[in-house]
């Protein structure tokens, strides 16, 4: 009988065992070098050197670039994940109503999400090119413009290009996540508010909002974390130039370690930005565990 | 039972050591090729039939006994990346192929050139290459490749607009904004590439056709001098005016090479391998190259760029003039003009070596003319340590110029940080 209860007592953490040690291998020992590399000199060809204290962390924040990097940042990361939530859970909404070619529809909404990062924003880069680009191709077929026009005429309207790929290839994965908890609503509940005599904002607010909480928090928390470490977009379509006035944190010490061969601040960025991230989703996240349990 | 367990764990190691006996005697060589083009993979790696029918680590290995080589082909993209992940898990490879060195010499990770180089290779080389390679006395790379730029121009376009083929920075400027006036905006002028990729090139194109530079005559840094700064506003002041394409931050060198072939920009200044590239970009266009235009006054340079091979030490090896002797092995089996020849032209590059000069001029008369534009070419200083920093430094001074800094007070700031 003790034996039985023994075995369900450690059982389960042989089960975890494996999963815990490949976490362990791939995610924590890396971010343990990281800490580490991030305290060490490190030359320009990669070569690890002594302890150095916060030399790199003091360096990597005077960079010129650095203040316009974690503004960019900042931006990226709130335009890509709240614009990308509410347009999500619209078109989630949407594809929840019984209609013809809802199927369809659902299927075509996962392309932009399973097609690559890479090919998404090279195929944006042709679609906005001012010599012979589609979208001034159409609008000079239609003979909307007389004259091709250059969408990129300026740094600022390169990020906002960047944010509106990063919004387009995130929207499919709020929209799914918002839909599983769509589904999982009992229709009895629409049912007795209507008896009730709710609207539908009341219906959204009282029902949909609160049903769906656990799903959007699942996909928001995803979301900064993916969008914030997002490099694909950002390096394919401008490289963060002008003089990294397009670039993100992540692509900045890319560029940094790789391009400038400044590995110590490069490795301290990435810290920093680990840093940022922990909390960033740390507070997200007991913000809606603790409305979740006043509900 | 321990004594049968016993047995069998030591028939299991002899066993293992068998192996390991035999490939005693064999040399493995880690080696790291850039993708230079779709071919390179196939001209290279094992299974390719990019070299006659066959690869070069096959044929290598055939030809050479003893020695194996575990041969990589990365783009240039990631070439970095890979390099120093290995480096810094002590992996470095044993040949490495890149655009620079300097960076690995601080940290005394080369092999010097005289320990694998053959006298015969080694006189090969065209001495003018091999003087950036003399860094404190010794040689530490040999040039594995070259191409040199020069002004390339749509010759019907220039016609219609009844002009010449600009010489200086003045007539540039008339010559752009007759083109501007006769096609009312419909064609590019001029083309500028200030990309992360190839900033550094513009930089070297004006501030070089301004009796500028990188460096000064004693080969210090002189990024911030007056020609340099002249220089780099009359660039900007090119694309300010409208007289090139809208994007130099983002257009890379492929884009205007792109809409030079689609008869969209009349000039641009590129590499040797052009003519093929609009070539097999189906491009129908009648073009012709000239020299650089200068400023007033000044000589025209032309510029060159050059890729390198390097060796790495490795001090775990167990036999060190083996090693070294496959290295040179390797690097005369590659330079043999029966195989560099192939390859070089493969790929519209200029060659190295004088051994591949008079069949890569049979191959191809064309070559002739860009070998005598190659031996007046001027070229990034490389072997000084900080080249990757200015590199990237100066393009992010032309791109900060690009949306309005002060290209003195940009140029102040990055002389002031490399040179101290």
């Amino acid at each position: 009988m003790n034996t039985g209860l023994n075995r369900t007592k450690w059982e389960p953490y042989v089960w975890l065992l494996p999963s815990l040690l490949l976490i362990a291998i791939f995610v924590v020992f890396p971010i343990l070098i990281v800490f580490k590399l991030s305290f060490s000199e490190i030359s320009k060809a990669g070569v690890i050197g002594g302890f150095i204290g916060f030399d790199n962390y003091v360096e990597a924040v005077h960079l010129p670039a650095f203040k316009t990097v974690m503004l960019n940042t900042m931006w990226w990361v709130l335009s890509v994940v709240i614009l990308s939530t509410v347009l999500g859970f619209i078109i989630a909404l949407v594809l929840n109503q019984k209609f013809r070619g809802r199927k369809i529809a659902r299927s075509i909404l996962v392309f932009p999400w399973a097609t690559s990062l890479v090919i998404q924003a090279s195929v944006w880069n042709y679609i906005i090119k001012a010599e012979y680009g589609n979208l001034n191709n159409v609008l000079l077929n239609l003979g909307i413009i007389q004259q091709a026009v250059n969408w990129r005429s300026s740094y600022q309207i390169e990020f906002v290009w960047e944010c509106w790929v990063g919004i387009f290839v995130t929207v499919p994965f709020v929209t799914f996540c918002v839909l599983s908890g769509l589904q999982s609503i009992d229709g009895s509940l629409y049912e007795a508010a209507t008896m009730d005599g709710a609207g539908f904002w009341n219906k959204l607010r009282h029902i949909t909002l609160p049903m769906v909480r656990p799903s959007l928090t699942v996909s928001t928390v995803l979301n900064i974390i993916y969008v914030f470490n997002s490099f694909p977009i950002v390096y394919t379509m401008t490289k963060g130039a002008p003089a990294h006035k397009t670039d993100t944190m992540i692509t900045y010490l890319y560029m940094l370690s790789f391009y400038e061969r400044r590995k110590g601040p490069a490795t301290a960025l990435s810290v920093i930005g680990f840093l940022i991230l922990c909390v960033c989703a740390g507070i997200y996240m007991v913000s809606v565990m603790r409305k979740e349990e006043e509900l | 039972m321990k004594k049968l367990f016993a047995l069998f764990l030591i028939v299991a190691l002899v066993l293992c050591m068998v192996p390991a006996a035999f490939a005693a005697d064999d040399v493995t060589l880690d080696v790291i090729i850039c993708q230079y083009g779709p071919n390179t993979n196939e001209w290279f790696e094992r299974g390719g039939k990019g070299m006659d029918g066959s690869n070069f680590v096959e044929k290598f290995e055939a030809a050479n006994p003893g020695i194996k080589l575990n041969l990589e082909v990365v783009s240039w993209n990631d070439v970095h990346q890979v390099v120093d992940t290995r480096i810094a898990n002590g992996n470095a490879p044993d040949i490495l192929n890149l655009d620079t060195f300097s960076e690995f010499l601080p940290d005394g990770l080369l092999l010097p050139v005289k320990d694998y180089c053959p006298d015969e290779l080694f006189n090969d080389f065209f001495p003018a290459f091999m003087q950036d390679f003399l860094v404190d006395g010794e040689y530490w790379a040999v040039p594995d490749l070259a191409s040199a730029r020069a002004l390339y121009y749509n010759v019907d376009i220039l016609e219609e607009v009844g002009i010449e083929v600009p010489t200086t920075w003045a007539e540039l400027r008339d010559a752009c904004q007759a083109i501007i006036d006769f096609y009312d905006g419909e064609i590019y002028p001029w083309g500028i590439d200030m990309t992360t990729d190839e900033g550094q090139a513009a930089f070297a194109y004006y501030t070089w056709g301004n009796g500028g530079g990188f460096t000064d005559e004693n080969g210090a840094w002189a990024l911030n001098s007056d020609e340099n700064v002249e220089a780099i506003e009359y660039a900007i002041s090119l694309v300010n005016d409208g007289y090139t394409n809208p994007n130099p931050a983002t257009q890379t060198r492929y884009d205007l090479q792109d809409m030079f072939a689609a008869g969209k920009l009349a000039m641009m200044i590129g590499p040797n391998q052009i003519p093929t590239y609009v070539k097999d970009k189906g491009g129908e266009i009648n073009m012709a190259t000239a020299s650089l235009p200068a400023n007033e006054g000044k000589t025209s340079a032309s510029v060159g760029v050059k890729d390198v091979m390097m060796a790495f030490k490795d001090d775990s090896a167990p036999d060190q003039a083996a090693r070294n002797e496959a290295i040179g092995k390797f690097m005369q089996f590659f330079y043999d003009p029966a195989n560099y020849v192939g390859w070089v032209s493969m790929e519209d590059f200029l060659p190295a070596v004088n051994s591949a000069v008079e069949a890569l001029v049979e191959a191809n008369p064309s070559f002739e003319a860009w070998l005598n534009v190659l031996a007046t070419c001027k070229f990034y200083p490389t072997s000084m340590a900080e080249w990757a920093q200015v590199r990237q430094g100066v393009t992010t001074v032309e791109q900060n110029a690009l949306t309005g800094a002060d290209v003195r007070a940009e140029l102040d700031a990055l002389q002031a940080e490399i040179a101290g």
